[in-house]
């Protein structure tokens, strides 16, 4: 975190540093109480809405505690004419953020990594063949980041495909966990992110029992690691629901 | 500073513009090129096309136009961008787009001085050099740059300096119409003849809604000069 | 929906294009293929296809702190017209010309997900001259004044950095840009600062303020910027002798020709932008065109005043 020298600003980074250390310690203990107050297993009360975009052909919001994600999708539609022909659909992602998405102004920029991991765990669950030829674009801008970005992302352009009619196996949802010493932490903020020893994130398609993608980063034993899909694919089922429920109630409701 | 009477540092009267000059031609591998120049404001524009096929995005039902901006150094930026939106517009509104279906005609504008009125400069530029490559126009364009000092008098064809001292400016676009191939105007079903209508304005600065009714009608009233002299020079020069 | 249908219905009679009579085609295709005739049976009974007279702007409605991490921000829609504005400010060394001034630094963004004709990787045309636009409108209305930026002259100033995002693009960009950046700017709440034993400007929170009664601010007023005059601007298209105010995306790209006034609250032009179109405009028209900014003015007013007194309720 390079500061310009040239600037005046208030930072606090050896102060931040000092805190992010304290925190760290005090995570590694058995017994603390997280910041927003959840228990270790309970996640953020998980806001979706379908249908706010009328330019797109579908779209969603999602809004988990401060983090807030829009996801458009176009088409299907003409793929780009350097494409070569194609038998089945293509699906093209793209993730990108806000400058006032994280508490340091940024410039806002596409986030590369997010798109191609995006692109991964949604592809296995569209039935490409329903659209040959054509182009299926999902667009995702993390309105504001506060933690667990990429599984919200996920979420969310599910829920944006379903509402704009692309046909899917199920619906995929996604949901990660932190690990803190002994201690594994459902659905992390920023903060919690910040000084976590290990991340681990699953993305299923719950009705089918079937994983599109797992990620794992960090020092884990197999043990933790056993315990802690348990808990992402249990958490993943009931994401769905709210997800179901979501679709069920934009579909009864009169447009 | 006087009330009516402005003084202006080159000497010139608040009407009076800057000398102009303009000669056609003046690339060769263009289809048709131009330099314009008012005072020290000197802009040269190539016109290359009509070329077969339109980008995406565009009607391919009729004549595409594209313009590229050039600074004299530098990149280019926000500001060179609305200089060229402005400007294809502007240009759109003239061209005949029928004529050429599904082809796109690219305007280049290289700024070679800018002192002052430059986007008005580029306009006249680029229509000269429309006309010297025989793309099919409606009729010709003028534009000039009115200023409103700070006494609230309006100056024409500010230079850079005037420009950044006034209150407020305004870029003004007419058409020069009294030799249209076209019998009618699309909005000859107004009363009010087509050359007293305004193709563009760009504004710049806060100025009484009275004040802009007066840049309207002085700079119509010098465009007449600017038009005057803009046929006798394709005139001149296409014999 | 049924009720536009049956206005277009009424225009009737003949002038169909291209020799189908509208009767043999069903309204959304006819819609399609020929998007001027359609307009223009609307056009003739001074009514749009979303049942609108032509010079009513759309429901506007105006929402302000959404975005809890910045200083102040709001989100405006205009019709489906979605946008999100932001104001972060931080503290800069004051250039050597204006010691006793902050700066502003607009920006408007037009990512992929607000439009079908925006990919990734290649900006929208529109997004730099719409920034421009906006830069040079709220620096030249002086609707903020920049010494109150200043926090110790010469030495630090606020940088406010606005970003505009379009979530849904349904024509009239700049007009709901504009507002969203008004409502942000009247939200924002200026962080207390003080200095520190380095001569550093520091940020100080409420809680450190209660426990410790020393702290010194450096801005214990001038929390809020107090607005000189504010900018409210209005776009129309034309078409003939029709004049369509607060153009939606479909009739900005049916009828090319497009006017933006700015007005400021004192009724003085800030900017009349008429970038070219095949409609030529006549001082009856820009008369016009100033009147409904004027009554759209008022509208905006009122619904600035609801959204702040909403906010603190």
């Amino acid at each position: 975190m390079a500061t310009n020298p040239s600037t005046y600003s208030p930072s606090q980074s050896s102060e931040r540093k000092q805190l992010q250390q304290q925190r760290r310690r005090l995570f590694q203990e058995t017994d603390w109480t997280r910041f927003d107050g959840r228990g270790f297993q309970q996640c953020r009360p998980a806001f979706l809405k379908t249908g706010a975009a009328s330019a797109a052909s579908g779209s969603a919001f999602a809004a988990f505690g401060a983090t807030k994600v829009i996801v458009s999708v176009f088409g299907p539609r003409e793929s780009k004419k350097a494409m070569l022909y194609s038998s089945t659909g293509r699906l093209n992602c793209n993730v990108s953020y806000t400058a006032f998405s994280t508490s340091i102004r940024g410039q806002s920029s596409d986030h590369k990594e997010y798109s191609s991991m995006l692109h991964k765990a949604l592809e296995g669950a569209i039935i490409l063949e329903t659209f040959p030829k054509t182009t299926v674009d999902v667009f995702a801008l993390v309105v504001e980041s506060g933690g667990g970005d990429l599984p919200v992302i996920i979420t969310c352009a599910s829920l944006a495909l379903a509402d704009a009619g692309i046909m899917m196996y199920d619906l995929v949802s996604s949901v990660s966990v932190s690990c803190f010493g002994r201690n594994i932490v459902i659905d992390p903020t920023s903060e919690e992110e910040a000084c976590q020893d290990g991340n681990l994130m699953i993305t299923c398609m719950p009705a089918r029992n079937e994983v599109t993608q797992v990620t794992l980063t960090g020092e884990w034993s197999t043990a933790k690691i056993n315990e802690a899909m348990e808990l992402c694919l249990d958490a993943c089922s009931k994401l769905a629901e709210i997800m179901r429920s979501c679709l069920k109630e934009a579909a009864s409701a009169p447009s | 500073m006087g009330e009516m009477e402005v003084d202006r540092a080159d000497g010139r009267t608040a009407s009076q513009l800057r000398p102009l000059a303009c000669s056609r031609n003046t690339l060769h591998r263009a289809h048709g090129s131009a330099r314009w120049s008012q005072g020290d404001t000197i802009v040269l524009a190539a016109v290359y096309g009509p070329k077969a096929g339109t980008k995406k995005g565009e009607n391919p039902e009729k004549a595409s136009i594209e313009v590229i901006w050039k600074p004299k150094t530098g990149h280019i930026g926000k500001l060179e961008k609305e200089y060229e939106m402005v400007l294809k517009r502007t240009l759109q509104s003239i061209c005949l787009l029928t004529i050429h279906p599904n082809t796109t005609t690219s305007i280049i504008v290289q700024v070679l001085g800018d002192d002052g009125a430059l986007l008005p400069c580029a306009i006249n530029a680029s229509c000269a050099a429309l006309v010297d490559a025989g793309i099919p126009l409606k009729h010709l364009a003028v534009s000039i740059c009115c200023g409103l000092t700070e006494s609230g008098s309006v100056i024409l064809d500010p230079t850079k300096a005037e420009e950044q001292k006034i209150q407020a400016f305004a870029y003004l676009v007419f058409p020069n119409s009294p030799l249209s191939v076209l019998s009618k105007g699309s909005s000859a079903e107004d009363d009010e003849p087509i050359e007293h209508g305004t193709i563009t304005s760009v504004t710049h600065g806060v100025m009484p809604v009275l004040d802009y009714f007066n840049c309207l009608e002085r700079g119509r009233a010098a465009s007449a000069k600017i038009s005057e002299f803009l046929r006798r020079s394709l005139e001149s020069q296409t014999k | 929906m049924a009720a536009a249908s049956t206005a277009g219905g009424s225009g009737g009679g003949g002038g169909g294009a291209g020799g189908f009579g509208a009767g043999d085609m069903e309204v959304e295709a006819y819609r399609r293929l020929f998007p001027l005739p359609f307009y223009e049976r609307y056009l003739q009974n001074y009514v749009r296809p979303d049942a609108r007279p032509l010079h009513r702007a759309r429901d506007t409605s105006v929402a302000l702190g959404p975005i809890a991490s910045a200083h102040g921000s709001s989100s405006v829609k205009i019709g489906d017209t979605t946008m999100l504005a932001a104001v972060k400010l931080e503290v800069m060394t004051p250039s050597a010309e204006a010691p006793d001034e902050g700066s502003l630094a607009i920006e408007f963004h037009m990512p992929p997900i607000c439009s079908p004709t925006v990919r990734p990787g290649r900006p929208a045309d529109v997004a730099p001259v719409i920034s421009k636009q906006l830069s040079d409108v709220i620096t030249s209305s002086g609707m903020i004044d920049l010494k109150e930026l200043s926090l110790i002259s010469g030495k630090a100033a606020w940088t406010a950095y606005l970003d505009i995002y379009c979530l849904n693009s349904d024509g009239s960009l700049f007009d709901a840009a504009l507002l969203s950046a008004i409502a942000a700017f009247s939200h924002l709440q200026i962080p207390l600062v003080s200095l520190n034993d380095d001569g550093r400007v520091i940020a100080v929170s409420g809680e450190q303020l209660e426990n410790n009664s020393t702290i010194e601010l450096v801005n214990k007023e001038k929390r809020k910027l107090s607005f000189q005059s504010i900018p409210f601007s209005l776009t129309c298209v034309l078409h003939n002798k029709y004049i369509l105010a607060d153009p939606t995306a479909e009739e900005e790209s049916i009828m090319e020709t497009f006017i933006t006034v700015v007005l400021d609250s004192m009724g003085r032009l800030v900017s009349f932008y008429k970038p070219g179109g095949s409609v030529l405009v006549h001082s009856s028209t820009i008369k016009d065109c100033i009147s409904l900014t004027k009554q759209r003015m008022e509208e905006l007013q009122n619904i600035l005043e609801d959204s702040t007194s909403a906010m603190e309720e």
